[in-house]
């Protein structure tokens, strides 16, 4: 319909001359739809309109007046909108350029106004049908009006107009909210006001604004949350935030407002009975809730996206730290970002804990915060089980791993006291697989697993939230758990002098909880020897103190551990032959067990236990040392000769050259001893002033005191791996060759008693063949494995 | 010089005296218990017959119960008495 109007205003102009009124009555119509007036209907109009009708003109009405229009926009309004905006070079304050900004859209506004006028009333006679008009009406041809005005004026929009914008709103926007009254805050929200209503009545107000809003609430939000949020962990931001945008939407409702009461406060344009204030109303506030809405997700993104990069940081701190914990479970239910907390948590375990800088007991510490703040982040505990699955791998790899975890449990470690107060909850470990017949919930309140779950085997039962078990479970095994733990425990027992057990009871009865009667049975035992071995010496003490009366006293008090040997983990062996006076001692004890216990005798290990003692010098006395047998034994020898070489004392004492230099320094140390040229040990009877100060700045590599008794966990290790020697050997001899799978396997098949297969992975087993084809006992050629020929 | 020791705390292993390691019957170090038992030592002692073999006493009560008609050591299959 719009082509049509190029050609008939020609053809009007060509009219022949009868049509003569006809050009009048043009004129008349045109001029009242343009004039700014909005007159009333004049009587000559209707004449007019109803000849140009009769004439079939009167459709080409509408067509002229949006002619004109574009004419008009393109050939002044918009240059001048555009020049006037830009006018005032930079040198102008920003109080002027808001202004310049109003006056160019007011300009705008003006310049518009009387085709806005013309086009309402040419709707409005459309509508009526005034003089056999018709039309799409009002509406219709605002409409196109509209969209004529935004496709000119923002055809090619300089940035200028967005960043006079931006400027615009930002200024408002603080005046808003901070509402105070400084020198022209009043009329920014005045000339926000005005510029709303001018931008909603040319319907640019989305055009314009929108985007200068967004990045203005994105820019604010950031900033709010930088300074606000960022680490502080303890306490929540989602209500204050919720109350600080209902701040922001009212100043939102200032910008978009206008749109909803454009209606009501501008009577230029007339109501008509079909659109009810009530439905001009809706737009504006489903405008400002689609900006909640908008405003709501952008916050959580941002909250999310800031406690993601934090999450390392929140987890170390966590129990402090939870009311972050729990605000990012909110708003990460709301964004689809879990994904990237996975990736982004894990490499930040990867680069800021696992690596060999960190000490186990600190990496173990982690490990449990992140089990508790992840299960409350996701009580699926998927992320958990995703996350840390770099952890569990690298204290895989730990080889102080286990006894840090026991050391943990039984509450020694510095570090994490979580343990032994978890311990003390006592649940039992769920880490044997269990079958599914014991699934004590409803099949109703089965919820699937979130889609970024590890598909294994053991489906959402297997991902347990109990830290414990999940300790133990790094290593697949319990049993592992409860060799390292009797190994502590002995160690524990065997350098306690009293035999008090009371605290090493309450662990074992609480591990029994947790890891089942059977696998603490052992420790049962270790702790009934402790109770035995206590009794029997008040036994043997009695009888002593009984016969003493008649004989003299026994050279010195000796009491001792009784060990089920059995049943304690194996204690290093190390060869010690102890003063003769110990030695009597020592006779005389297994005497009067032997008559204790019929048909039963003791084997002693010198070198364990611990030996009170005085030294008494000349001018100085050292009370109540107490030190390892070994360190008693080496004194003692002092006592009958003041000097010994190194060489004479190992071959005394039966031990290694190393291992009595070693523990002579204690001795130095305190002073009692002194080295001379080659070798030779002296005591210091009088101690002078100088020796002291030499003994201060003697730093003698001091013989770690709590050495261990048992054998390392390594140790054991390659004892049984040496037990498999024996299979290999067999099954090489009727197999003639293998490969190291198929000896895996065998392995695995026959060997199957006992946890030590099953935890054997095919590179240990490699390395150890591999050393034994080093010590020649075997031969490998192309993968193949086979007994070297005997002869 | 002169050390005076106030108390020696010594390390010690029991350890019955028999001539095997293992109980003849279960095969369990004697210096363990029979599989039946819990722990070692009083709750579970050894027991000699005449014929010098020895066992866990549960083990060979266990043995001589079950058999129907005479009551021999399960090793050299002597008549098992008790040595007194």
């Amino acid at each position: 319909m719009e082509d049509s109007v190029m050609e008939s205003d020609p053809a009007e102009v060509s009219a022949p001359a009868p049509l003569h009124g006809v050009a009048d009555a043009w004129e008349s119509v045109t001029a009242a739809l343009v004039s700014p007036g909005g007159s009333g209907p004049e009587p000559g109009l209707s004449d007019s309109l109803a000849l140009l009708c009769a004439h079939g003109l009167g459709r080409l009405l509408g067509g002229w007046l949006l002619e004109t229009l574009q004419m008009r926009l393109s050939s002044s309004v918009v240059p001048e909108f555009w020049s006037g905006l830009k006018q005032p070079e930079n040198e102008l304050e920003e109080r002027d350029r808001a202004w310049v900004l109003l006056t160019a859209f007011r300009t705008l506004l003006d310049r518009l106004e009387p085709f806005l006028g013309g086009l309402e009333r040419l709707g409005m006679w459309q509508e009526e049908g005034r003089g056999g008009l018709c039309g799409p009406g009002p509406r219709g041809l605002q409409e196109r009006a509209f969209t004529i005005i935004r496709a000119l004026l923002l055809f090619s929009p300089s940035p200028v107009l967005q960043e006079r914008v931006l400027e615009f709103y930002s200024r408002t926007f603080s005046v808003y909210m901070n509402q105070e009254g400084q020198c022209w805050c009043q009329e920014a929200l005045d000339q926000l006001k005005e510029l709303s209503h001018i931008l909603s009545k040319l319907q640019l107000l989305e055009w314009v604004s929108s985007e200068a809003v967004t990045s203005i609430l994105h820019k604010l939000i950031e900033q709010r949350m930088e300074q606000h949020c960022r680490g502080e962990y303890e306490c929540s931001f989602l209500l204050e935030f919720q109350e600080w945008l209902e701040l922001v939407l009212g100043w939102l409702s200032k910008v978009f407002a206008s749109k909803a009461d454009a209606d009501g406060t501008t009577p230029s344009i007339p109501c008509t009975p079909s659109a009810p204030s009530a439905q001009a109303g809706q737009p504006g506030s489903s405008i400002l809730k689609q900006w909640r809405c908008h405003m709501h997700q952008f916050f959580c993104r941002i909250y999310v996206n800031m406690r993601i990069e934090e999450l390392f940081s929140i987890i170390r701190d966590f129990p402090e730290s939870k009311a972050a914990i729990e605000d990012l479970k909110f708003c990460l239910e709301r964004t689809n970002q879990r994904q990237q907390l996975l990736t982004s948590l894990k490499s930040a375990f990867e680069s800021r804990l696992l690596h060999p800088g960190v000490h186990t007991s600190d990496i173990l510490t982690v490990y449990i915060s992140a089990i508790k703040a992840l299960r409350e982040l996701d009580p699926s505990m998927v992320i958990l089980q995703v996350a840390c699955q770099p952890i569990r791998k690298y204290l895989r790899t730990r080889e102080d791993t286990v006894r840090q975890i026991v050391a943990g449990l039984t509450g020694d470690a510095e570090g994490c006291t979580d343990l032994a107060s978890e311990l003390s909850r006592g649940d039992p470990v769920t880490l044997e697989m269990q079958d599914s017949d014991e699934e004590g919930t409803e099949p109703e309140d089965w919820t699937p697993d979130p889609t970024d779950a590890v598909p294994d085997k053991m489906g959402s039962k297997r991902r347990s939230s109990d830290i414990i078990s999940l300790l133990v479970s790094i290593y697949g095994s319990k049993d592992i758990f409860i060799d390292e733990y009797r190994a502590v425990l002995a160690d524990r027992l065997l350098h306690q002098l009293n035999y008090n057990t009371a605290r090493e009871i309450r662990n074992v009865e609480l591990l029994k909880l947790r890891f089942g009667e059977s696998h603490m049975h052992y420790c049962e035992v270790m702790l009934k020897d402790m109770a035995d071995s206590r009794r029997i010496n008040s036994n043997i003490r009695e009888e002593e103190s009984r016969l003493g009366e008649e004989e003299e006293q026994p050279p010195l008090s000796l009491s001792s551990i009784i060990l089920s040997s059995e049943f304690w983990p194996p204690l290093k062996e190390e060869k010690l032959e102890l003063p003769p006076v110990v030695c009597q001692a020592m006779e005389a004890y297994t005497h009067r067990y032997e008559k204790l216990k019929a048909m039963r005798t003791l084997s002693w290990k010198p070198h364990l236990g611990s030996v009170t003692l005085d030294v008494e010098l000349e001018d100085r006395t050292l009370t109540n040392l107490t030190v390892s047998p070994i360190h008693a034994a080496i004194i003692l020898h002092f006592q009958e000769k003041s000097s010994w070489t190194l060489e004479e004392l190992s071959v005394k004492l039966g031990a290694p050259r190393e291992l009595v230099h070693r523990k002579i320094a204690l001795w130095q140390q305190h002073g009692v001893l002194r080295e001379e040229a080659a070798g030779r040990y002296y005591v210091v009877e009088t101690g002078s002033s100088k020796e002291k100060m030499e003994r201060g700045v003697m730093l003698i590599d001091s013989d770690e005191e709590r050495d261990s008794n048992t054998t390392t966990q390594s140790e054991q290790r390659e004892e049984k791996l040496q037990l498999f020697w024996a299979y290999i050997q067999a099954m090489l001899t009727n197999l003639d060759s293998m490969t190291l799978d198929r000896i895996h396997s065998m392995l695995r098949m026959f060997v199957a008693t006992g946890p030590v297969v099953t935890e054997m992975d095919v590179n240990e087993l490699e390395a150890f063949l591999q050393r034994k084809v080093r010590e020649h006992q075997l031969m490998v050629s192309a993968g193949v494995y086979r007994l070297p020929k005997s002869n | 010089m002169k050390v005076k020791i106030r108390q020696w705390n010594g390390v010690a292993s029991w350890l019955w005296v028999a001539n095997d390691e293992n109980c003849g019957i279960c095969r369990m170090p004697f210096n363990g218990c029979c599989p039946d038992c819990k722990v070692p030592g009083d709750d579970c002692p050894l027991v000699w017959g005449q014929c010098s073999h020895c066992f866990h006493m549960h083990c060979i009560l266990k043995w001589l119960n079950s058999q129907q008609v005479q009551q021999q050591c399960p090793m050299c299959r002597q008549e098992w008495k008790f040595k007194e």
